[in-house]
């Protein structure tokens, strides 16, 4: 297996077709962010609305540098113990009920309190040590042997706390244990924080990271990933696929449909072996890229405006 | 390269993004990783290390079209260019004197330019590349990216002419036309065109560089000067940028406050939390838990005097504190002139802005009586007030010798977390003419005189430390 940096992304084209290689289509802006990213070193911050391949983008990252993807997914009371590491209670307490027995050997006889805690303190301090140590994923990637891609998901949910915890560990790429000292990456893992924007994140965190911003895609960039990821869709289909999301992006609505509804929708759609959109299909079909009844009756009534103009283009 | 980076940076600072020293150093080696090459990865280089927002993205993407414009001297120039020294015609005598009228001159072959001015030729040959190249060397040792204030076009101008040889030109212009060869004097004249189309581009060089550098300079001046200003000089045209400060300071305390919720309490174990965690050890302490005290919120309570002397104060009072709905718990607000009327309501139905214009314009006349007001106060709000009450009343305590009913300042004072008057007076005539202020004074925890918005800032700032310590 090769280490994280010996696969070299030689440059942004380069890196634009190995995306599509793996079915992820890019626009250059996202592909110069991967590079610099690679070649500096640096944490990228991605934002922008759900579904439009954030997170996708860490997976595919992972996939062409064939190293593993580590994720980390934040919530609200996200703190060390489940991020980092933490000791496992319950078997240091087995082993010490266990090894009580133990103790008058250990001890040898030893007389006095004085005696028996110089004794106990000339053995290691075994109880924390790493096989007593539960790793978390920040743990587990500073660790790979090969570097990784650390994915840390929606980091807009997790504290305040936490987020200042995180900045040792972006820039320095190592973190410090208390009982073990402090502790380096083996190879520093290329990191992708994904937001969808809940909060504002503070500055010296966005200040450690590439701020990589992703919008829903244009038409043609949008019928290009649909080809990638739904190719058995015919070219008519999916050019009226697109064209009618894309009206519904204009719309005010609750929750505009994402890429990845997108292709559900396509990939719903071959299954119903549908050849053009047409009213009924498309009126059962909705809740695959409307989440919500609201949306819904706001788009039901335009359907066939839609669908005339879908077929126009 | 670096130094085109830099003015690069310096611009973006002036667009109102913030750019570290640090971020120049990683932005400077991630330029040197993706090269000068291509304009788009760049670009795109650019806004991923620099900007940290999609609004500052948006700022840079417009700076660097602006910056790395080549636009100048790209306008036709009125001279053609010289024809060379081989198909040069014979100049024909008799012809007009230069100067008098550019197609007659341009008609007329002028001498070839022998002299040894750089600056001549280059305007001669029409030489736009080499032109442009040569006011941008002499704009950087004239500074030109110093410059912030309009009034500064024409020095700086002058300087990246004088930098390019404009005094050496006007010599050769005037030793040119004082002799007696028309084809001499029709090179003159030539020349002087040319250094009038230099003096345009120049200027309009200036210009841009002024409104990429400059943009934010004077705004700040203006700002400045507002923040520092009474609010009753405050003209209505600035009432805009006034908000925007407003809202600006108000967004700078909350984050402030917003992040102290809770106090822990070090040393004092919680002990339900503390049992209830560690169960699943057969009750070893492996998790410890102290007890922590929740740190409230403010609950305010605001009386604002609108009365014509002191409605421009309360507006911008009101303002603020409706900016910093996320640390203050509940405001209550009521405003009086002579008696109090409670407008809660006003702010629920209307946006902020739109609710102080309202209710400035429609209970804002008669004279101010705080006597009748602290009255209705105690009939109908007292029972509101207790001990998490932050009171703040506005005004000049100037009660037209009515009388001024202390007694329920007293039993205000009592009640109330806290009682703190603003007044937009100077200290020194608190309590001259029919000012009741001193005999308020005595039932207030804090009395400060607030006619500015920075005092109000501080003012603010204030209430919200005071109400996390004493939690």
């Amino acid at each position: 297996m090769k280490d994280l940096y010996e696969n070299t992304f030689q440059s942004v084209e380069d890196i634009q077709q190995q995306f599509e290689e793996h079915n992820y289509i890019c626009n250059s802006q996202i592909a110069t962010c991967a590079y610099i990213a690679y070649n500096l070193q640096k944490p990228i911050m991605v934002e922008g609305p759900a579904g439009v391949g954030k997170t996708e983008l860490a997976k595919t990252t992972a996939e062409i540098l064939g190293v593993p993807l580590v994720r980390l997914q934040c919530y609200e009371g996200l703190d060390e113990s489940k991020a980092l590491y933490e000791w496992k209670y319950g078997k240091q307490l087995l082993y010490t009920q266990l090894l009580k027995d133990k103790l008058s050997e250990v001890l040898d006889g030893a007389t006095g309190l004085r005696e028996s805690m110089a004794k106990l303190e000339s053995h290691d301090d075994l109880f924390f040590s790493e096989g007593f140590l539960e790793p978390r994923p920040l743990y587990r990637a500073l660790q790979e042997e090969h570097g990784c891609v650390l994915l840390i998901d929606e980091i807009d949910k997790s504290d305040q706390q936490f987020e200042a915890f995180l900045l040792e560990i972006l820039a320095e790429f190592q973190v410090s244990i208390p009982e073990l000292g402090t502790l380096g990456a083996k190879i520093k893992p290329l990191v992708f924080l994904t937001s969808n924007n809940t909060r504002e994140m503070s500055d010296a965190l966005k200040r450690r990271c590439l701020h990589l911003h992703i919008d829903f895609p244009d038409e043609k960039l949008e019928r290009r990933i649909l080809n990638s990821r739904v190719p058995n869709l015919s070219e008519n289909l999916r050019h009226e696929v697109v064209s009618f999301v894309q009206q519904i992006r204009e719309l005010d609505i609750k929750k505009v449909p994402s890429i990845s509804e997108t292709i559900d929708w396509a990939k719903t759609l071959l299954l119903l072996h549908t050849e053009h959109l047409e009213s009924d299909v498309v009126k059962e079909t909705l809740n695959v890229i409307l989440k919500f009844e609201e949306d819904i009756e706001a788009v039901s009534g335009q359907i066939s405006s839609f669908i005339k103009k879908a077929h126009k283009e | 390269m670096q130094q085109t980076l830099e003015d690069f940076f310096k611009v973006v600072r002036s667009a109102g993004v913030n750019i570290s020293v640090a971020d120049s150093i990683e932005t400077s080696k991630t330029v040197e990783l993706v090269g000068y090459g291509d304009r788009g990865i760049l670009r795109d280089a650019l806004a991923l290390s620099l900007a940290k927002t999609t609004e500052e993205k948006e700022k840079l993407y417009e700076c660097f079209e602006q910056f790395f414009a080549f636009d100048a001297f790209q306008k036709t120039s009125l001279l053609k260019p010289q024809p060379g020294p081989t198909d040069k015609t014979e100049q024909q005598a008799g012809q007009p004197p230069a100067g008098e009228q550019q197609a007659v001159e341009q008609e007329q072959a002028p001498a070839e330019y022998k002299g040894d001015l750089e600056l001549a030729k280059m305007l001669l040959r029409n030489d736009k590349a080499e032109l442009a190249q040569t006011m941008k060397k002499a704009a950087r040792k004239a500074n030109i990216t110093d410059i912030w204030l309009f009034t500064q076009k024409g020095i700086n101008t002058q300087k990246i002419m004088n930098e390019m040889g404009l005094r050496e030109l006007n010599k050769e212009i005037t030793s040119l036309g004082k002799g007696d060869c028309p084809a001499e004097r029709a090179l003159s004249g030539q020349l002087r065109t040319g250094q009038k189309y230099l003096f345009q581009e120049v200027r309009n060089f200036v210009e841009q560089q002024l409104s990429m550098f400059g943009k934010t300079a004077s705004q700040t001046i203006h700002e400045e000067f507002l923040k520092s200003s009474r609010l009753s000089n405050i003209e209505k045209r600035d009432f805009e940028v006034m908000v925007k400060i407003v809202q600006k300071m108000a967004k700078r305390l909350s984050s402030m406050h917003s992040k102290k919720r809770k106090r822990k309490d070090r040393g004092q174990l919680d002990f339900r939390k503390t049992l209830r965690s560690n169960v699943a050890f057969d009750g070893v302490m492996f998790n410890i838990f102290w007890k922590s005290k929740v740190i409230e919120k403010p609950r305010i309570l605001a009386l604002c005097d609108i009365s014509p002397s002191v409605s421009s104060y309360s507006r911008f009072l009101l303002l603020f504190l409706y900016s910093l709905s996320d640390v203050l718990d509940r405001i209550d607000t009521c405003v009086f002139t002579n008696s109090l009327i409670q407008v809660n309501d006003i702010f629920d139905q209307y946006p902020v802005q739109q609710a102080v214009e309202k209710i400035t314009n429609d209970f804002g006349m008669g004279g101010s009586d705080y006597g009748n007001t602290l009255l209705d106060l105690k009939n109908d709000y007292m029972d509101k007030i207790d001990n998490k009450t932050t009171v703040i009343i506005l005004g000049d305590a100037r009660n037209n010798n009515l009388a001024p009913q202390t007694e329920v300042m007293k039993l205000l004072y009592q009640r109330a977390k806290r009682v703190i008057w603003l007044t937009p007076e100077m200290e020194s005539f608190w309590g001259t003419g029919d000012s009741e202020m001193l005999k308020y004074k005595a039932y207030c925890n804090i009395v400060k005189e607030c006619n500015t918005i920075t005092h109000l800032e501080q003012m603010v700032d204030t209430i919200l430390k005071v109400s996390a310590q004493t939690a």
